[in-house]
């Protein structure tokens, strides 16, 4: 079981060829330090114990799982739902942020800055800040900012600064961009908490150990409401935090198959999605390498999905290497898949998902269709509630 | 005269290709050269210049914005290269570098004529195998280290043998201007021992700056001040302005 751990990634940050570092110097030895942090703070058993508490009593953690009764027996095959959407904040990001600002604490910074593209990591960490008293700066694409305007006021209401990024595409990539420039002008006092399992070493692997509560939960879960392991695993992949937390706990597993939904949004056309490692190739986007789309030049590609949290031209370097290996099988659902499966789980479950998560749920219920005699476990990794007034918007209700 | 020319510190100028045009970015090549600077660090512009800060980063942006490919960029170094025999050192990022396959870069830089690379965010150690690239194609990988580097570090970075280094006086972007301490100052003097030649930049706008700079490293590069100056006089004046504004920079710097 702990195999796969000891060897992922190597101690430069590597994952088979993607990850690593590629960042000037002058930023490296700020990474270095977070590295060193990592390693002696995390491990130890103060850290630990405070962790685990708070994601009891603050975080409401453990999530259930839950058998979607209504919708297994309509599609066949047996559907069950991590519920990372009853986690505080409604989504699993709080998993991270939680770790990532504790693990500030400890180093004795004062103040987080991060990007946020559907706002869910930008609530989660304004939520972390506010818990731990440090400052918190978010930054957010204008684009973004519009569409998910419930997330803008909760961070407001939290006590976070939002900064809105108004270059390029005015969305995930460039609030990355700024928040990463605005970290380099003060190292030594604030730290950067990435939003998902990308960046230089050692963000891929500092936020996937902490998102893999989430897998460990749900196999032990899984495992007492049905005395076996699940078929399959579905979850759906921008960055792919949510993925690697679930999918981490069952990569040893033979028996378990995979999958990791990426948003093929309008159409295949470039420009229309974002499924980076089913239409891209290896390079280099902040500080690691991955599976890409990319333009002739090596510039990041234009990307496009209907949930603004999986609108990103690269993928974590774990999910490059785990293609490359056969270990996940990575698939695409479109907006249109998503907005069905958004609007089957309200009416079926009386869950009403987020976008970003609706696109897992959509390759769910297909497979579900395709092995009716197989179960299907679901990372619900957010609630809808940030996405109805985007849909009624543009979607209108439907009857 | 004579003496005068040989105690003048050396100025590394940059400017970014496609920037303001790929046109006005020869003539601000050309303005550079007439203005005295010793070498040319060219900017092949990429989206996410992690090392720089904003007045470059927009610059680069228009440069994409426009269509800026970096095939024209090399042919832009042929171009500058025919103008005047300057050592002209390309810049850039790992993701262009590596998108190009990196031997194909640096042969493609030597056959332009380049006479380094520089790109930051490859170092030592993980370089997608630039520095070995650089030496089979017989042109110079410039490192880039900062003042807080380790002893243990630095002499790794060193074992590559670079004819230059290229030493950030602070830490953070490009852009604002830098204090010349005991900490950056000294740390120029411990880079003496070593065999390469030192070039230093980051926040340099003065030539007093230069003048402070000069016992203590072989040239000075000047970046975000330059493009500051053609940002203005390309709103300002247009096309023929972009020249002079480069000319005028350079012999400003140099106490001209």
């Amino acid at each position: 079981m702990e195999n796969y751990f000891k060897t992922m990634p190597d101690s430069e940050g590597n994952y088979g060829e993607y990850g690593g570092s590629y960042i000037p110097p002058q930023l490296q030895d700020e990474m270095n330090k977070i590295t060193d942090a990592y390693y002696s703070i995390s491990k130890s058993h103060q850290f630990i114990s405070e962790l685990r508490s708070i994601r009891k009593h603050f975080q409401g953690r453990p999530t259930p799982v839950y058998f979607a009764k209504t919708l297994s027996e309509e599609l066949g095959g047996r559907i069950y739902l991590k519920r990372e959407d009853l986690n505080h904040t409604g989504a699993h990001k709080l998993n991270h942020c939680m770790g990532e600002a504790l693990l500030a604490k400890y180093m004795g910074k004062k103040k987080l800055i991060a990007e946020t593209g559907a706002g869910q990591h930008g609530v989660a960490l304004a939520t972390a800040a506010a818990y731990f008293g440090l400052e918190c700066e978010i930054h957010m694409g204008e684009v973004d900012i519009a569409k998910e305007h419930p997330n803008v006021i909760r961070m407001k209401l939290l006590g976070a600064r939002v900064v809105p990024v108004s270059h390029g595409l005015k969305t995930l990539k460039e609030a990355v961009d700024s928040a990463f420039e605005a970290y380099l002008k003060d190292p030594v006092t604030t730290i950067y908490c990435i939003g998902s399992v990308v960046g230089p070493h050692p963000f891929p692997m500092m936020v996937r150990d902490f998102q893999r509560v989430v897998g460990v939960e749900a196999k032990e879960q899984f495992s007492e409401m049905t005395g076996e392991l699940p078929d399959n695993v579905v979850a759906c992949v921008g960055g792919g935090s949510n993925a690697m937390g679930i999918f981490s706990a069952f990569l040893d597993e033979d028996e378990t198959q995979l999958y990791g939904v990426e948003p093929s949004g309008r159409s295949f056309k470039p420009g229309d999605h974002a499924s980076t490692i089913t239409y891209g190739k290896p390079g280099i986007i902040h500080g690691f390498k991955c599976y890409l789309l990319q333009e002739e030049n090596g510039d990041p590609s234009p990307v496009y999905s209907i949930a603004s949290g999986l609108d990103y031209p690269g993928v974590g370097p774990e999910h490059s290497m785990l293609n490359d290996q056969n270990k996940v099988n990575y698939v695409t659902a479109s907006d249109e898949d998503c907005l069905d499966a958004f609007y089957t789980l309200s009416r079926k479950e009386g869950i009403i998902p987020a976008l970003e998560s609706a696109h897992a749920l959509s390759y769910a219920m297909k497979l579900a269709q395709e092995k009716p005699r197989e179960s299907i476990l679901v990372n619900l990794s957010g609630r809808g509630d940030k996405d109805i007034d985007f849909i009624v918007d543009n979607y209108g209700v439907r009857e | 005269m004579m003496k005068d020319t040989a105690e003048k510190m050396k100025l590394v100028t940059h400017f970014i290709a496609g920037y303001p045009s790929l046109e006005a970015s020869f003539d601000t090549a050309k303005g550079l050269i007439d203005g005295g600077a010793y070498a040319l660090e060219m900017q092949m512009p990429f989206s996410d210049p992690s090392a720089d800060g904003p007045v470059i980063e927009s610059a680069c942006r228009k440069a994409l914005e426009a269509g800026f490919r970096v095939g024209e960029g090399f042919k832009l170094i042929e171009r500058i290269k025919a103008y005047a025999d300057v050592p002209l050192y390309v810049m850039s990022y790992s993701a262009l570098v590596f998108n190009m396959v990196v031997q194909g870069f640096a042969d493609r830089a030597l056959a332009a004529g380049a006479a380094g690379l520089i790109i930051p965010d490859l170092t030592p150690g993980t370089d997608e195998g630039l520095y070995e690239a650089g030496r089979r194609a017989g042109i110079d990988v410039v490192p880039v280290v900062v003042p807080g580097v380790s002893d243990e570090r630095l002499s790794e970075i060193m074992a590559e043998k670079p004819d230059w280094v290229y030493l950030a006086l602070r830490s953070g972007i490009t852009g604002s201007y830098t204090e010349l301490d005991a900490e950056n100052l000294g740390f120029l003097d411990r880079l003496k021992k070593y065999d390469a030649k030192i070039m230093a930049g980051f926040g340099i706008c003065t030539p007093e700056q230069i003048e402070t700079l000069k016992p203590h490293c072989d040239a000075a590069i000047a970046g975000s001040f330059i493009v500051n100056r053609l940002s203005e006089a390309s709103t300002e004046k247009g096309g023929s302005g972009i020249m002079h504004a480069a000319k005028d920079a350079v012999e400003y710097l140099l106490g001209e």
